[in-house]
């Protein structure tokens, strides 16, 4: 996601935090299984 | 790692899977998904305010199917034009228009008529007259180039099959010196393309 966003011209991207989203779900043990999480992101465009 | 979909992927069938689950979860929030929605989740898992919530139309919030919180990193300014791309039942951009003010403007972009439905019915009843919803891909958004201050979206980039394009039409309507901040799902394994074959995986 980071180097997509690069690519379209933002700058400084980056993940900022992580949520356990998937916590308590049917899909916890296939979100473990794949490292998958929720994820902030902030990303800028020069002025 | 991969960022784009499998070339076999049925992108249309794709579509209109996401916009069926999605038009689920807005007629039917309390039923049964693999994900969680609603209030209590975004307060006890991301980090929202229950207190703020709970003075939201509770049809705005009830379908919310966010995976973080775009709040977190960074203030709103009183007055800034923000889009929130997968506005969903429009609870984000409820907070959004919150933190803007009378002077900002805030605009949801969804696929979903359900979610539109429902989310412009909870901007009337909350008394928002700055928010607005529009009905558009996220790869041609019906706004001008560099209009927009701050874009977010909670969790729903990932359900796009071509996210090069999605973030050149984001480059395209923000501002210089404008911003994304938004949540979405991250991977840390690469998945086969079995897996990203499988649309019930990209669906959740």
């Amino acid at each position: 996601m980071i180097e997509v966003m690069h690519r379209a011209g933002f700058r400084n991207a980056r993940a900022c935090q992580f949520f356990d989203s998937f916590l308590g779900t049917t899909k916890e043990a296939l979100a473990r299984k794949y490292g998958v999480q929720g994820a902030n992101f902030v990303a800028y465009k020069a002025s | 790692m991969s960022v784009v979909c499998p070339i076999t992927l049925d992108l249309e069938k794709l579509k209109s899977e996401v916009r069926s689950i999605y038009a689920k979860v807005a007629e039917n929030p309390q039923g049964d998904f693999h994900f969680h929605r609603g209030p209590v989740y975004a307060a006890r898992l991301l980090g929202y305010d229950a207190a703020e919530l709970g003075e939201l139309p509770a049809a705005a919030t009830a379908s919310f199917a966010g995976v973080g919180n775009p709040f977190l990193m960074d203030s709103l300014p009183a007055g800034a034009t923000v889009v929130d791309i997968g506005s969903g039942a429009g609870m984000d951009c409820l907070l959004a228009a919150r933190r803007t003010g009378r002077t900002g403007s805030v605009v949801g972009i969804d696929m979903t008529d359900a979610m539109l439905a429902r989310a412009r019915a909870s901007a009337a009843d909350a008394g928002y007259v700055q928010v607005r919803f529009e009905k558009a891909d996220m790869t041609a958004l019906p706004l001008p180039a560099e209009s927009v201050d701050v874009v977010i979206s909670n969790g729903v980039i990932n359900l796009a099959p071509d996210k090069e394009a999605v973030f050149s039409e984001l480059y395209r309507v923000v501002k210089p010196g404008g911003r994304l901040q938004f949540a979405d799902i991250v991977v840390a394994t690469e998945l086969s393309e079995r897996a990203r074959n499988n649309i019930d995986l990209w669906t959740g």
